[in-house]
């Protein structure tokens, strides 16, 4: 996958992604559209559906865009809770230079 | 990290019957007489879940939960309903408010740990 | 705090709200519609039911159950709270009352009484009204087979389904089946946006699902709409799950129970062993324990592990955005609460009950604590002790300082009044309303009433009056013996009634109020009146009074207050219990106070009681007996006198009577009868204290000197010292001597053993 030479931004998420966060957590993402990023879930310990919904759709549009979306550290809340509810998140694990 | 518990109910005997029933299971408890208390302790009570009563005085559980589903920074927070009502309609209208669970009346300390268990992360 | 202590908190509850209940149902019986009185009702039922429930008192929560199911009935406005319908609930109010004091002492209930009253209420219920008088037209008549065919009363079940069971484990936990072939399960969940609303979580659901077996998952991610154009709280995701368990398919339903209504979901049983069809979407094992997961590997992933952490990352500038809401919360909630109150005015059922409400909150403004009884017990006695002190400090003071005007002394004034009023304050605390007790006669008054097929009305004005807790719990009993009284032998029969010219219904009316000082309880009927020809022949028959003995209308009253004296021609069952009015009055004077009745033919009679504000201090007469200082009850005494020599007539080896105003009254040496001195002081040289003892009867108690009147505050000689025959209590007087209170009743009745029998004398008397 071929990243654009653009500064790779970071996303650090809030320990707790419930509905409030979801929100939150949309309109940044929103904000960094265009820009490689990745993603610190390592503050993670409790995450919910709508917050993983939003990830995943953000994964899909930076893939359209062909820039790079990656988890750069994950917690093992983060881990479990997405395996848990069949999330696939290996993909997007941070693995390009 | 404890987990906190905000109940609401206008019933001394049951109120105490929570209190404890939750400290004994290791949850930390905060405790309202009625909806408006339970509106008004929501901000210091920071609860993770929250048990009320349906039938009580000046602001009832159904106006309650109604309240803290309009809270900004509390709507997410889980909401049992702890009542003798067991009729559908009871429930309905409880789900209507936004509640997101029931225990039924007389509770045991096993089925109240539980459902909060359910709810909670 | 134990399940004991619990359980007494849920007894002192059980009283409020039974009080609560019956003065809800009065306000309903008197025309009271306001739907926060109907929601009150209710909730007190339903607290108790609740609590009993939780204690396992099944009789209590059974009755609770079906009275409450017909309180609901008018809560939703399915059933007018008439006068026919008010009776039921009173009386079912009463049964209630009973079946707690019997779940609380042990004592056994009338079971036909309850038992007649479940079928009367499950019949309202029912739409069956208990007289024709319909004013519901809605009301569907039931089948006259259908409402209780069954003539026991216990377990009602009723179309809830409700059953009072304790600490009921029939969830599905606990009812699990032992063991059932584990066997493979497809299911399908697709959560609505409700879900998410609600605080729940599909994360929380797959997570209790996936402890029940070994679970294979699929997120269905179709429905996931491009970044830009989601709603980030509405539901995407669904699920297909494949899960194998032993423990049935009532236990994965029961997963979902709170999010039944808000999901879309599909459970069956997978056909044969389980291996999926070509088409179906790649499905990812879930380890039944997740904790076995490490973070560093994604296990069945098969990812990259030699993933790169791309450290040293400028740290993101993310912290405002998770802050924003905090803000502007404090009035958020404020506003939230109106909302809410607005949102109740609007809801159909409690429609006006946001109104109410207000009103409520109002009245519920003044902030209580509950203490405890022993602490403002010991705040009194402290209170006492500083009264004390400082009345001998104020002696003393006197006594060092001959003039009088140094600064010092009018400090002690100041000092003497602030105490006063801490005194008055203190004992403001122990106050309390007499409405309880109040509210205690109106059933009383429903009981008598249907025993004797009379109809009365009780009215109560002054119910807030406050007086001691001790006086107040001491009021009950003789208040109760002077209103079965009143409806007993005071008011006629109805049809007496309507002869007479009256309304059939009897009025009976209960005044409490303040008077100089003391509380005043009137207990007035509007019935028949003292038949005086009937008292006086019945006291002459009892050798009470002489035959031609010339009395005032007042007089021939008030000999009803005799030992033993009972007017009604057969001992009735209600009155008659060989207690007399006699008793009552002993009671009223045990308490410090005085009663006296007045009555006018055919109109009725008024009983009316003077009683101390409180027991702990007391109005008292200073005496000298042998050199000993003594305090009589002012209550107790009627009049003093200087007897003359002439007026002392002896009678045997040692007894005297004295005679005042040609009747003769026993005459008792206090010093002697104490044993204070070995032989008996002449009276002459001493003062009688006329004084009124418990037969009703009077004596004349000899003392040595009168030192004068002051109020005293009471110490009680058992808690200090012993107790001592003749003597009910002591004091501390100003100058630091100990003073023992007289038991004027105790006095008196020692003296009989060495004086004329009562009886005779009064024959004598008279």
């Amino acid at each position: 996958m071929a990243s654009k030479n653009t500064a790779k931004k970071s996303l650090k998420l809030a320990p707790v992604l419930d509905l409030n966060e979801a929100t939150a957590l949309h309109e940044r993402l929103l904000s960094l559209k265009g820009s490689p990023v990745a993603i610190d879930a390592s503050a993670v310990e409790r995450i919910g559906t709508l917050c993983a919904q939003v990830l995943m759709a953000g994964a899909r549009s930076w893939e359209e865009d062909r820039v790079s979306f990656t988890f750069a550290k994950v917690s093992d809340a983060f881990v479990k809770t997405t395996q848990l509810i069949g999330v696939d998140i290996a993909p997007l694990m941070a693995k390009e230079i | 990290m404890k987990k906190r518990v905000l109940t609401v109910d206008d019933s001394r005997t049951i109120r105490n019957m929570l209190l404890v029933t939750l400290n004994n299971a290791g949850f930390e408890t905060i405790q309202a007489e009625d909806g408006v208390e339970g509106l008004e302790v929501l901000e210091t009570a920071n609860p993770d879940v929250i048990v009320t009563d349906i039938n009580m005085p000046r602001l009832d559980g159904f106006g309650f939960i109604e309240g803290v589903r309009r809270n900004d920074r509390y709507r997410a927070v889980p909401i049992l309903v702890l009542t003798t009502e067991s009729d559908a309609e009871k429930k309905n209208r409880a789900r209507q408010a936004g509640a997101t669970g029931w225990i039924v009346k007389p509770f045991d300390p096993t089925k109240l740990i539980d459902a909060i268990e359910r709810v909670t992360a | 705090m134990d399940m004991n202590e619990i359980k007494e908190i849920f007894f002192q509850e059980c009283e409020e709200q039974l009080a609560e209940l019956e003065s809800g149902l009065l306000r309903l019986n008197d025309g009271d519609r306001d739907p926060e009185t109907v929601n009150a009702v209710f909730r007190a039922v339903h607290s108790i039911k609740g609590g009993a429930g939780a204690f396992g008192l099944d009789d209590l929560v059974s009755f609770a159950h079906v009275f409450e199911t017909t309180l609901d009935c008018v809560r939703s406005n399915r059933l007018e709270p008439n006068q026919d319908v008010l009776k039921v609930m009173l009386k079912s109010a009463d049964v209630l009352a009973d079946l707690t004091n019997a779940a609380r002492d042990g004592g056994s209930v009338d079971e036909a009484r309850s038992r007649q009253l479940i079928k009367e209420l499950e019949a309202l219920a029912n739409g069956e009204l208990p007289q024709p008088a319909v004013s519901e037209p809605a009301a569907k008549p039931a089948p006259p087979a259908a409402p209780v065919a069954a003539p026991a009363p216990a377990p009602v079940v009723n179309e809830e389904g409700f059953q009072p069971v304790v600490f009921s484990f029939d969830d599905f936990e606990a009812s699990e089946p032992p063991a059932i072939e584990p066997s493979t399960f497809e299911i399908l969940f697709r959560p609505k946006s409700e879900l998410y609303a609600k605080g729940n979580d599909a994360t929380l659901l797959l997570r209790d699902l996936s402890r029940l077996g070994e679970m294979s998952i699929h997120c269905d991610m179709d429905e996931l709409p491009a970044l830009g154009s989601m709603n980030p709280e509405a539901a995407y995701f669904a699920w297909k799950i494949s899960l194998k368990t032993d423990k049935g398919e009532e236990a994965i339903r029961s997963v979902f129970e709170f999010a039944e209504w808000d999901c879309e979901l599909d459970v069956a049983l997978a056909g044969g062993d389980h291996t999926g069809t070509g088409e179906e979407p790649p499905m990812q094992p879930v380890p039944f324990d997740l904790s076995l997961l490490d973070d560093d590997v994604p296990a069945s992933s098969g990812a990259a592990e030699d993933e790169e952490q791309v450290v040293a990352q400028r740290e993101a500038r993310d912290d405002a955005v998770s802050a924003a809401a905090t803000a502007s919360n404090v009035l958020q909630m404020a506003q939230t609460a109106r909302a809410s109150a607005e949102s109740n005015r609007s809801a159909a059922p409690t429609s006006s009950a946001a109104q109410a409400a207000a009103q409520q909150a109002a009245s519920a403004a003044t902030p209580t604590i509950r203490v405890d009884l022993d602490r403002v017990d010991r705040l009194i006695n402290l209170v006492g002790e500083l009264v004390i002190n400082q009345a001998m400090l104020s002696q003393s003071v006197i006594e060092n300082d001959t003039n009088g005007t140094s600064s010092i002394n009018m400090g002690l004034e100041e000092l003497q009044q602030l105490t006063r009023e801490i005194q008055d304050s203190v004992m403001a605390i122990r106050a309390q309303p007499v409405k309880p007790v109040f509210q205690r006669m109106s059933r009383i008054v429903r009981e008598i009433a249907d025993m004797t097929g009379k109809s009365v009305r009780l009215v109560t004005e002054g119910e807030n009056t406050e007086v001691d807790k001790t006086v107040i719990d001491k009021l009950a009993e003789p208040l109760t013996h002077m209103i079965r009284n009143a409806v007993d032998h005071g008011l006629e029969t109805p049809e007496k009634r309507v002869a007479a010219g009256k309304n059939p219904e009897g009025t009976v009316r209960l005044t409490a109020k303040h008077r100089s000082g003391r509380i005043v309880i009137e207990l007035a009927d509007d019935g028949a009146g003292i038949n005086r020809e009937k008292v006086r022949q019945k006291a002459i028959d009892n050798d009470l009074i002489a035959a031609d003995a010339n009395l005032s209308d007042e007089e021939i009253d008030n000999l009803i207050f005799h030992a033993g004296f009972s007017t009604a021609d057969k001992i009735s069952d209600i009155s008659g219990r060989g207690v007399g009015m006699d008793v009552v009055k002993r009671s009223i004077q045990a308490l410090g106070g005085r009663i006296n009745i007045s009555s006018k033919p055919g109109q009725g009679s008024v009983f009316t009681m003077s009683l101390p504000l409180t027991l702990a201090v007391l109005d008292g007469m200073v005496v000298t007996v042998a050199n000993q200082t003594l305090v009589v009850p002012l209550t107790a005494i009627v009049e003093t006198l200087q007897p003359e020599a002439s007026a002392i007539h002896s009678f045997g080896a040692s007894q005297r009577l004295i005679s005042i105003r040609n009747s003769f009254c026993p005459l008792v040496d206090v010093g002697r009868i104490l044993n204070f001195r070995a032989i008996q002081a002449n009276p002459v040289d001493g003062v009688a204290l006329l004084v009124e003892s418990e037969g009703g009867g009077q004596r004349a108690l000899m003392v040595d000197a009168i030192q004068g009147q002051r109020q005293v505050v009471i110490k009680s000689l058992e808690a200090n010292y012993t107790h001592v025959p003749g003597i009910a209590a002591a004091t501390i007087l100003g100058d630091g001597r100990v003073a023992l209170i007289l038991d004027v009743d105790a006095i008196v009745a020692a003296s009989r053993g060495q004086t004329l029998k009562p009886e005779m004398s009064l024959a004598a008397a008279g």
